[in-house]
């Protein structure tokens, strides 16, 4: 989910910037020392996990997982987000500078949304672990796709037609996110559940 | 994929540092971004293509790397026009009855400025900031002021997509030999869903190696970084140029 | 008498939430100019031993004495960091900067040299190494025998007493190899290698260990032993190294 260079108004450029700017001041003030490797090398891997493309139909779409990336950096998750779209703006020119901040809302504020909401249910040995997590994927997207859609709105009442068009066209994204982020949070519990909660214990294991 | 193409180049653009290159690319884009009128984006229009001659980069490489913008414009043509609801244009008959489908001029209008200022905001990001590889950004971000810890996290970042893509490849091409074909159903998606739970454990416990490889050479939670660059005459002539230029077009926007 | 640079006394050590003990009661000593090899099978907690010297790795009991300095708290080992260098088996761990020259010059930064004093250092080493070509290239797209090199200059710009390296030579070819080999019979400083490679552990060190069940056992004799072994145009006269 990338808005275009051009087509934002001031104003909402504006307020993508500032928003951008102390979600991420806040992001890195929550990052130990000791963590700081570990947001980056999560944002590489968010960064290339959305180069997968999943088949729908004949068509396919990439992966979000901001999502994922909220439930397992928490605030972190904004700057990390930042940091892989001003890669992608980098390696792919897929925009410019003027978007950088109101892309960035998009993607990192449900995955902020995504983390307070649904990682309290999300245990190892619960079952509830997979709904939750199938929500929250589906709702990061939801929520991605109207923050988006409003963000258009907000640049010109007119754009109402092609805002409902986005969020429509994302309904079936919502639900491919929304399995891929259950399942995914299910293997990461199963295999390596450190990785939720990481605080202290970076030095102490192998 | 991540191949920096760009930045071994040799050209005037090259030579400056790359503070200049940041501060001039946000002030163009976003001064680009604000105008509204044709003949004033026209200008910007003309300037983003002078900044990609002079940086030395092909056209046609250019056409090929803004697909994904294309792409964009071509939905905005399509849709825009229709939904639209304002001074009609044309009204081509749908449906026999009762639908009409309409084109308004605003509609047009807006698509057009759109495509110019889209296609404009990006070429002044590929000509002044791609042009860099992405350690001399960092080192321009750290001279701007960002914090040490943004600037860190970012070329760490940058540093460990290819190693991570690298292991994406593997899994995927392990996959593959095992007799996955992506289709679409729920096998394919926890296919994939396994795939990226197994990068971010990868990534976790690269992350792990690294922190202990930094503290075995006496990290101690402070960055340093060695910015080596110093500012040119021929950046402070350049800045000052598009300084001016803007601050003309601004004011004749204004005055027009 | 001569002090041991490396002392650790009755160390044990395993992870949390198992039971294995992957050094069990071990004992180990280093002395000035000991150049070690260990071989020991994979799991028989090479890597742990060298995280435990390090401090990445805090042992449940025992001693550590550096320099004849008793170990135990973070700042402890922040001294002993800055005389002792490990080498991590997989050189993208250790090469986390964007440009050879700012990853070399990361530790004596550290060190808290100055910015100038600290890209001499690297500079020089890279030089020694017969790196300098490389100075300004980006990290990640180096080679694996290029990175390995990078990784052994990076370590060496702390100017260790000591080294410990950690399979410096799995996946490397001939070549690579043997400027690995080089850089190490050049060095007059002590070191302790690990590798499952024994002409390459043989070549380069005095004295060879191995490991088993948690502890440590010298094996400081050589046999001479000879087997059979296949592989096709074996007729041929050939050399192994």
């Amino acid at each position: 989910m990338h808005i275009s260079e051009g087509i934002l108004s001031g104003e909402v450029m504006a307020a993508g910037a500032v928003f951008t700017i102390i979600g991420v001041t806040l992001g890195l003030r929550k990052i130990d020392y000791n963590r700081i490797v570990h947001v980056a090398i999560i944002a590489s891997a968010f960064f290339v996990a959305s180069l997968i493309h999943v088949n729908i139909g004949p068509s396919s779409v990439h992966l979000i997982c901001n999502g994922i990336i909220g439930l397992l950096l928490g605030w972190a998750a904004f700057p990390a987000i930042f940091a892989a779209l001003l890669l992608q703006a980098f390696f792919f020119q897929y925009g410019g500078i003027t978007g950088l901040g109101v892309n960035t809302v998009i993607m990192a504020v449900p995955a902020l949304l995504c983390y307070y909401i649904f990682s309290p249910f999300i245990k190892k040995d619960s079952k509830l672990s997979f709904f939750a997590s199938f929500i929250g994927g589906a709702f990061a997207t939801f929520c991605s796709a109207v923050l988006f859609a409003s963000s258009l709105w907000f640049t010109e009442k007119k754009f109402f037609g092609i805002a409902i068009t986005i969020i429509a066209a994302h309904i079936p994204v919502m639900i491919i996110e929304g399995f891929v982020t259950g399942f995914c949070i299910l293997f990461l519990l199963k295999v390596y559940p450190e990785i939720f909660y990481q605080k202290n214990d970076s030095l102490q294991k192998n | 994929m991540f191949d920096e193409i760009l930045a071994h180049k040799n050209s005037i653009i090259h030579e400056l540092d790359p503070r200049t290159r940041i501060i001039s690319s946000l002030i163009l884009s976003f001064a680009a971004a604000l105008s509204d009128k044709f003949l004033i984006l026209g200008i910007y229009f003309l300037i983003s293509l002078a900044l990609i001659y002079m940086a030395s980069i092909d056209f046609f490489y250019i056409i090929k790397r803004l697909k994904p913008v294309f792409l964009f414009l071509l939905m905005i043509w399509i849709i825009l026009p229709l939904t639209f609801q304002d001074k009609m244009f044309l009204k081509i008959p749908f449906f026999s009855f009762s639908k009409f489908l309409t084109l308004s001029i605003p509609g047009l209008e807006l698509c057009a400025k759109i495509t110019l200022k889209s296609i404009t905001i990006v070429l002044i990001f590929v000509s002044l900031v791609a042009t860099m590889t992405f350690a001399s950004i960092g080192n321009g971000l750290h001279k701007l002021f960002v914090s040490d810890k943004m600037v860190f996290l970012i070329l760490m970042t940058y540093r460990y997509i290819s190693v991570i893509e690298h292991e994406y490849k593997k899994l995927l091409r392990a996959a593959k030999f095992r007799g996955f074909k992506p289709r679409t159903n729920l096998h394919s998606y926890r296919t994939y869903a396994y795939i990226a739970g197994m990068l971010f454990v990868r990534a976790s416990n690269r992350a792990k190696r690294v922190y202990q490889a930094m503290v075995c050479r006496g990290f101690n939670g402070k960055f340093y970084t060695l910015d080596t660059f110093d500012s040119s005459k021929l950046s402070l002539i350049f800045i000052f140029i598009i300084f001016a230029i803007t601050f003309f077009l601004v004011l004749i926007e204004a005055w027009i | 008498m001569n002090k041991p640079i490396i002392e650790l006394e009755n160390i044990s050590f395993s992870y949390p939430d198992s039971n294995i003990k992957i050094l069990d009661k071990l004992n180990f000593k280093v002395f000035k100019n000991d150049k070690i090899g260990i071989i020991a099978p994979n799991g028989s907690g090479k890597t742990t031993l060298f995280y435990t010297i390090m401090g990445l790795c805090k042992p449940f009991s025992g001693n550590i004495k550096i320099l004849g300095k008793l170990v135990k708290t973070e700042k402890d080992f922040s001294f002993v960091r800055s005389k002792i260098g490990l080498m991590f088996q997989d050189a993208d761990d250790q090469l986390f900067s964007p440009t050879v020259l700012d990853d070399v010059a990361f530790g004596p930064l550290n060190l808290g040299y100055s910015n100038i004093d600290a890209c001499d250092i690297a500079k020089k080493i890279l030089y020694d190494l017969g790196l300098e070509e490389f100075e300004n290239s980006i990290t990640h797209r180096l080679s694996g025998g290029q990175k390995r090199l990078v990784a052994f200059a990076s370590v060496l710009a702390m100017k260790p007493s000591i080294l410990l390296l950690d399979e410096p030579t799995a996946g490397l070819d001939t070549n690579a190899k043997e400027k690995i080999e080089k850089i190490l019979m050049n060095l007059d400083i002590s070191y302790i290698v690990i590798s499952h490679e024994f002409n390459f552990i043989n070549k380069i060190t005095n004295k060879t260990v191995s490991m088993e069940n948690g502890k440590i056992f010298k094996d400081d004799e050589v046999h001479i032993h000879q087997h059979e072994h296949i592989h096709k145009l074996g007729k041929l006269p050939h050399k192994h190294v």
